[in-house]
């Protein structure tokens, strides 16, 4: 159950991202709720997977899951570029929090 | 996926299944000047401050059972997102989303020792180095078709 919990807290930490980008500086009522919605929901179902998970654990994986997603779906939905230098960048942060998170979990 | 692996292609956002939506939003970004970059990594930056001040809150309202440190919470979270979304107006959300959450984490780590009992440890220090190093790659990075555009008469 409780991967379950995280994969749904991925998913709406996914559409924080998505929603947040489209709502273009809240100017958005719709995306703007659709961004307070998705990060009320996926810091609710993330606290609920880490009553099991380990925290460290649950968060490494919550946030490189998430950050894999959304720069997957930028790319599919909005028709982002993306480009060698973009992604060794982002996959150094990710590992970077990923590894932090796991450093202090130990 | 419609993939552009290669770098730098001629035009990035051709390949993408345009809505109105978002060819709206890439023509803001395509057309985006240095400064007005500028200002959206500094936005962003603000972003990752307030998601750092609702970490701490989130963990002074010990489970959201202190009122006042809940209240404060609420208030970090809406800003970090609001600021998230002026930011993303401009930057890539791949992009932006990994600088927001490594900001975050850093500062989170950074600023935990001081306000609660938690210590930086040698291998938190050498994660966090990792981390600023991908974000200042980031920024470096972040310049989509601009020495074009300045050079361009």
């Amino acid at each position: 159950m409780h991967w379950l919990f995280l994969a749904v807290a991925v998913v709406f930490e996914v559409a924080v991202a998505l929603s947040a980008s489209r709502a273009q500086g809240f100017t958005r009522p719709g995306w703007t709720v659709a961004t307070l919605l998705s990060g009320g929901i996926a810091t609710y179902f993330l606290s609920l997977a880490l009553l099991t998970f380990d925290v460290g654990v649950g968060y490494a994986v919550w946030t490189s899951a998430a950050g894999v997603g959304i720069v997957v779906l930028g790319s599919v939905l909005f028709g982002q570029s993306w480009n060698v230098r973009k992604l060794l960048g982002i996959a150094v942060v990710i590992v970077g929090v990923a590894g932090l998170q796991l450093s202090g979990a130990a | 996926m419609p993939a552009n692996d290669h770098p730098d292609t001629a035009s990035p956002h051709a390949t993408g299944p345009a809505t109105t939506d978002s060819a709206e939003a890439d023509s803001a970004a395509a057309t985006a000047t240095p400064d007005r970059r500028g200002r959206a990594w500094l936005v962003l930056l603000l972003a990752g401050a307030f998601e750092v001040g609702y970490a701490l809150a989130v963990g002074g309202s010990e489970g959201f059972t202190v009122a006042s440190w809940s209240a404060v919470a609420v208030v970090f979270f809406l800003l970090t997102l609001f600021a998230l979304s002026v930011a993303l107006r401009t930057i890539d959300v791949g992009v932006g989303y990994a600088v927001w959450a490594g900001t975050g984490a850093v500062g989170a780590a950074a600023l935990g020792p001081v306000f609660f009992d938690e210590t930086l440890t040698l291998a938190k220090a050498c994660w966090l180095a990792v981390i600023i190093t991908g974000l200042v790659w980031l920024k470096l990075a972040d310049r989509p078709s601009e020495p074009d555009t300045a050079s361009r008469p």
